[in-house]
């Protein structure tokens, strides 16, 4: 298992976290770029000093700021680091870089790193130098030295960025399988959401140096702590509404008074008017541009413009109507508001809304 | 290209000349004479005993300016430089004054029975200070080359410091590192400014250039001049294409 309880100094702010990851399991620090991310992985590593810390792994002190005094340097942790660039050791070949942590490289290693070459799909590449490989092939080729190395603990710091999608889809779908049959703790440096939910089973959120939530990453996306939480998880409108009734929402109408805001994710709306299954938001159309395989579609809601993924293109200037499925709501203070059940039998649109919906309809 | 073309072939101008110049008899005529040799024998062992003291000296400081370990970086780079922008004469003639055998590190020397005027260990000082500055400016800018996050990748791996400097960073430092020794080879082989102030004896072979030259006329100092250059140039030419293989090989 391991337990960091970190306080470090940047120019900017103060990092501070605490984070426990067992065996098998794999985290996700998820925040915006400059959030701390790095530092607090490098603190962990040995990399970097901290003002406070107590950091243990597998039972083994690595990092303590208070009596007794204990720093174990990098080379003495047993923890992997990967990070975006590969960090190959470009005058050794692939087959000298991959066992570059096992020393005396005897018969046992050997067959341990063509069964790995074999699994990593690299066995053909043992005798090339790193610079004939690809980004793909390098970066497997640096999972590959840290696996062989039998870390105790693998760190991960944005790995797979600026590879194609697939790729990536591909090596942390390898790295999920490996890292779970070694049953090390993993940790996991992402600013992108997808690829942070592909790879964890809890997610972490961090913003300006502080641990904002921690959860499964369904739950942290679904439910997120505060406003600013949303925001970093894709949330990209916030609509006033009058209370924390699950069905009880009129954004343009919304009296401010309540402060009460919903959080609306792009990807938890669907067309049409659906109150059963959540806030109906009626708007006009500012702008529709393709997404994928889908429309972003930017709706102007009063005052605030709401961001939505529909799988059908919309007219700018048009009237729409959309349903944000569940949508948090947030207090004045950014906090979420616990949100009530709609009665069964009062369930349906304020007057304000009606009033709305009547304007609107469903994509007129 | 027309003006590159120009440029090259005046710096080359200088060894064109001598070949154009020499005669075979003129070599054989000089070089057997008895004690002919002396110079460049010389000259080659006091040129390895400075490449020793650099290699071991030098290095550290190197390192050390690259990887910004030093404290008030910039003084120590002042003092590399001030060998550098001194001219050698003036380098020799405070080399007195330092060294000299009236000063105090001249009285412990000589307390040792050694002396760092007009011998084989004043030859090395000289050719030193004149060669430093070459070495360890080359072979910081060969360290600055090397990416910290290899070593601590290596440091990650299992390697602590001093295994980390031998696996990663002189591997990967080494064809910079090449060059500047060889530069430092032939500017330690060249060393005259200093030289002729503190070690006139015994005759290296840029001074056995300059005393023949003085006694018995050009002809009969460019024997010498080829020798110097068969002796300094082999060392830096074959540094060239070893680091050029390195690098060829790290591109795979």
């Amino acid at each position: 298992m391991l337990e960091a309880d970190v306080e470090v100094n940047r120019r900017d702010f103060t990092v501070r976290a605490r984070l426990t990851v067992e065996p098998g399991e794999r985290l996700a620090l998820f925040g915006p770029s400059g959030a701390g991310k790095t530092t607090l992985l490098e603190v962990i590593a040995g990399l970097v000093a901290p003002r406070r810390a107590r950091i243990t792994l597998a039972g083994r002190m690595l990092t303590s700021t208070e009596n007794p005094v204990a720093a174990v340097p990098p080379w003495q942790r047993r923890i992997g680091l990967l990070r975006q660039d590969p960090g190959l050791f470009p005058h050794l070949s692939v087959q000298a870089n991959l066992l570059y942590g096992r020393a005396g490289a005897d018969a046992g290693a050997r067959a341990e790193l063509f069964e790995l070459a074999h699994v990593l799909g690299i066995a053909g590449l043992l005798a090339a130098m790193p610079a004939r490989l690809s980004g793909g092939q390098a970066h497997r080729v640096a999972l590959g030295r840290l696996l062989l190395s039998h870390c105790d603990a693998l760190l991960l710091d944005e790995p797979y960025t600026g590879l194609d999608s697939s790729l990536r889809r591909t090596l942390t779908d390898l790295v999920v399988s490996l890292v779970t049959r070694r049953g090390v703790p993993s940790i996991l440096v992402a600013h992108e959401l997808a690829e942070a939910q592909a790879f964890a089973d809890r997610l972490a959120v961090l913003d300006g140096g502080q641990i904002l939530q921690e959860g499964a990453p369904d739950e942290v996306v679904l439910s997120p702590a505060t406003r600013r939480v949303a925001e970093l998880v894709g949330y990209a409108g916030f609509v006033p509404v009058r209370s924390a009734r699950a069905d009880s929402a009129a954004p343009t109408a919304a009296p401010a008074a309540i402060g009460l805001t919903a959080g609306i994710h792009p990807d938890r709306v669907i067309g049409g008017r659906h109150p059963e299954l959540g806030l109906i938001l009626a708007g006009v159309v500012t702008s529709c541009r393709p997404a994928g395989a889908l429309w972003e579609i930017a709706i102007k809601l009063g005052e605030v413009i709401v961001t939505v993924r529909l799988p059908e293109a919309a007219r700018v200037g048009m009237e729409i109507e959309v349903t944000a499925t569940d949508p948090p709501r947030f207090g004045p203070d950014g906090t979420a508001a616990p949100v009530r059940p709609a009665p069964a039998a009062t369930g349906g649109l304020t007057a304000a809304r009606a009033a709305q919906s009547r304007q609107t309809g469903n994509q007129k | 290209m027309a003006g590159t073309g120009i440029i090259w072939l005046a710096l080359l101008g200088p060894v064109i000349a001598l070949l154009t110049h020499l005669s075979w008899r003129g070599i054989t005529t000089a070089l057997s004479a008895p004690g002919a040799f002396d110079p460049l024998i010389l000259s080659a062992e006091s040129g390895a005993v400075t490449l020793g003291v650099l290699l071991l000296l030098g290095t550290p400081l190197a390192w050390g300016l690259a990887r910004g370990t030093l404290p008030f970086p910039r003084v120590w780079e002042a003092g590399v430089l001030a060998t550098l922008l001194l001219p050698p004469l003036v380098v020799g003639l405070l080399l007195i004054f330092m060294v000299g055998p009236f000063t105090p590190i001249g009285h412990l020397l000589s307390g040792l029975h050694l002396s760092a005027t007009d011998t084989f260990l004043a030859l090395v000082i000289a050719q030193v200070y004149e060669s430093a500055p070459y070495y360890v400016l080359g072979a910081q800018a060969a360290f600055s080359g090397v990416d910290y996050r290899l070593e601590q990748q290596a440091a990650l791996l299992g390697d602590p410091p001093r295994r980390v400097f031998r696996r990663v960073t002189v591997p990967l430092a080494a064809p910079g590192m090449a060059m500047a020794m060889a530069i430092a080879w032939a500017r330690a082989m060249g060393a005259f400014g200093a030289v002729v102030i503190i070690a006139y004896h015994p005759t290296g072979l840029p001074l056995q250039i300059w005393t023949t030259l003085q006694e018995t006329g050009l002809p009969s100092a460019l024997p010498y001049a080829l020798v110097l250059l068969v002796v300094a140039l082999p060392l830096p030419i074959a540094a060239y294409f070893w680091s050029a293989r390195a690098r060829s090989r790290r591109r795979g």
